[in-house]
């Protein structure tokens, strides 16, 4: 008798967990894109990680044979007055052009989106986007940058900024999300009081306000900027 | 006899007992699938959503990255050919490649006047601030400008760009409307960046003018004056 409770009490477990994961399944389905457009979604997904893949392995490739290049030329600089003279002036147009790796003091602004539920415009105003950190990387060199960089990418006399809702694209991507990371290196003193001023960065402020936009600067007395790792060419420029 | 009543009481209790045991385990049942159905679920769909976002983003983001990487397999054919260059040649070719980088570099950082062929693109409205000017010239810069000037003030990234009480100013220089940018680089996406760019500004009631002109010999002459760093130490 007690055995056959049991046994109907673990039959009724079965039975309702079988109902209980078909309903959620059910209820979850309907929230749930049509599978053909998560399919394409997944698809293009894959499309843009193999990209990215391929991305990250020409960046290394270049860095790889810029050193060697470098060697090269130091190599040439012992033998030659002229070389060392020559490879010094490069030296110099390359730290100011970023394809050489930089440290000192400054400051560190961290970025992050705000929070969707505080947001009913529906223009998604409490995502960061490419122009809020165009006018942050712009504020920073008015305020004595000598060197910035955006999560890791650093930012050239020919960097410009692109993308769309949410994501950041600078110079040849890949593109960038929140949570964004802008380092820079020069006047410490002048970019933190740039960037305590409520009359700058407008856009931004009202935005950190009003839907929760992450904005923390952190000044330090050692921040290090990465090399520029891609592509710095000018083919359709020639000299006058 | 006496007993009967009891058993009867007792077989009720035991049967409600039973019902209430079975609909507690039904309940039980029901949430424990429940949660973890929902919480499967819910992670599978976290993992997409960190990858994903929608249609438009991800074929902006694959054509950004179909560019990048063909200018970066550029960048490494060119390496690779200094590099033989430097392997096959002597002092002299070293001092050549030297000499080739630093002219190039000069051209970049806005060093020395240059030429090519790009566009002019004339704006005059009212009421234009620096962002207005910042945001132009990050359009023209993004969209194929390789070399810059805006009413012959020389323009790369960390040139000031600021809001003043009288103006706009460029380097600490008023630049007022009509503002005239000379924009070198490949034309073909410099036009197409500027019909876009006509496009929007003529739907904005501030705008006078906004037209641009193609031209195959365009030179820009004025230049910017290379600031020695003072914090920053190159590694």
């Amino acid at each position: 008798m007690a055995r056959n409770q049991y046994v109907s009490s673990a039959l009724v477990a079965v039975v309702a967990l079988a109902v209980g994961f078909l309903l959620a399944g059910q209820v979850k389905a309907q929230l749930l894109t049509p599978s053909n457009q998560v399919a394409r979604n997944q698809a293009l997904v894959h499309s843009v990680q193999d990209l990215e893949r391929t991305n990250d392995s020409d960046r290394k490739q270049i860095a790889s044979l810029r050193d060697q290049i470098d060697a090269l030329e130091a190599e040439a600089a012992g033998r030659s007055d002229t070389t060392r003279a020559l490879q010094n002036q490069v030296a110099d147009l390359r730290a100011h052009a970023g394809l050489t790796a930089m440290h000192g003091p400054g400051v560190k602004v961290g970025l992050t989106n705000g929070s969707p539920d505080a947001d009913p415009t529906g223009k998604a105003r409490y995502l960061v986007t490419f122009q809020d950190v165009q006018d942050l990387v712009n504020l920073l060199f008015a305020a004595g940058a000598e060197g910035v960089a955006v999560s890791g990418r650093r930012i050239t006399p020919l960097s410009s900024f692109s993308g769309s809702e949410g994501e950041v694209v600078i110079d040849q991507g890949p593109p960038l999300f929140s949570p964004i990371q802008v380092l820079a290196v020069g006047d410490r003193n002048r970019m933190e009081t740039a960037l305590d001023d409520p009359n700058l960065l407008p856009s931004l402020r009202v935005r950190q306000l009003q839907f929760g936009l992450g904005v923390k600067v952190t000044g330090a007395p050692d921040v290090t900027l990465p090399a520029y790792d891609a592509s710095l060419e000018i083919p359709h420029v020639g000299p006058a | 006899m006496s007993a009967r009543p009891k058993t009867t009481a007792s077989r009720a209790h035991t049967r409600s007992r039973s019902a209430s045991g079975a609909i507690a385990v039904w309940v039980i049942a029901l949430l424990i699938a429940l949660v973890a159905t929902i919480q499967l679920r819910s992670q599978a769909e976290v993992e997409r959503s960190l990858q994903s976002a929608d249609p438009s983003t991800l074929a902006f983001s694959i054509d950004q990255l179909h560019r990048s990487n063909d200018a970066l397999e550029a960048q490494i054919a060119s390496l690779k050919q200094q590099q033989a260059t430097l392997q096959a040649g002597g002092g002299d070719a070293v001092d050549q490649q030297l000499a080739n980088e630093a002219n190039q570099l000069r051209m970049l950082e806005g060093l020395v006047p240059v030429r090519g062929s790009g566009i002019v693109f004339t704006l005059d409205a009212s009421g234009l601030s620096a962002l207005d000017l910042q945001d132009a010239l990050n359009n023209l810069a993004a969209g194929g400008g390789e070399a810059m000037a805006v009413n012959e003030h020389r323009i790369v990234v960390g040139v000031d760009v600021e809001q003043s009480e009288s103006g706009v100013t460029v380097d600490g220089t008023l630049v007022s409307p009509p503002w005239r940018f000379e924009v070198i680089g490949d034309s073909n996406r410099l036009v197409e960046t500027a019909d876009l760019m006509t496009q929007q500004l003529r739907s904005d009631r501030r705008v006078h003018e906004a037209v641009y002109v193609v031209e195959q010999d365009l030179v820009v002459r004025a230049i910017v004056t290379e600031r020695p760093f003072v914090y920053a130490i190159s590694s």
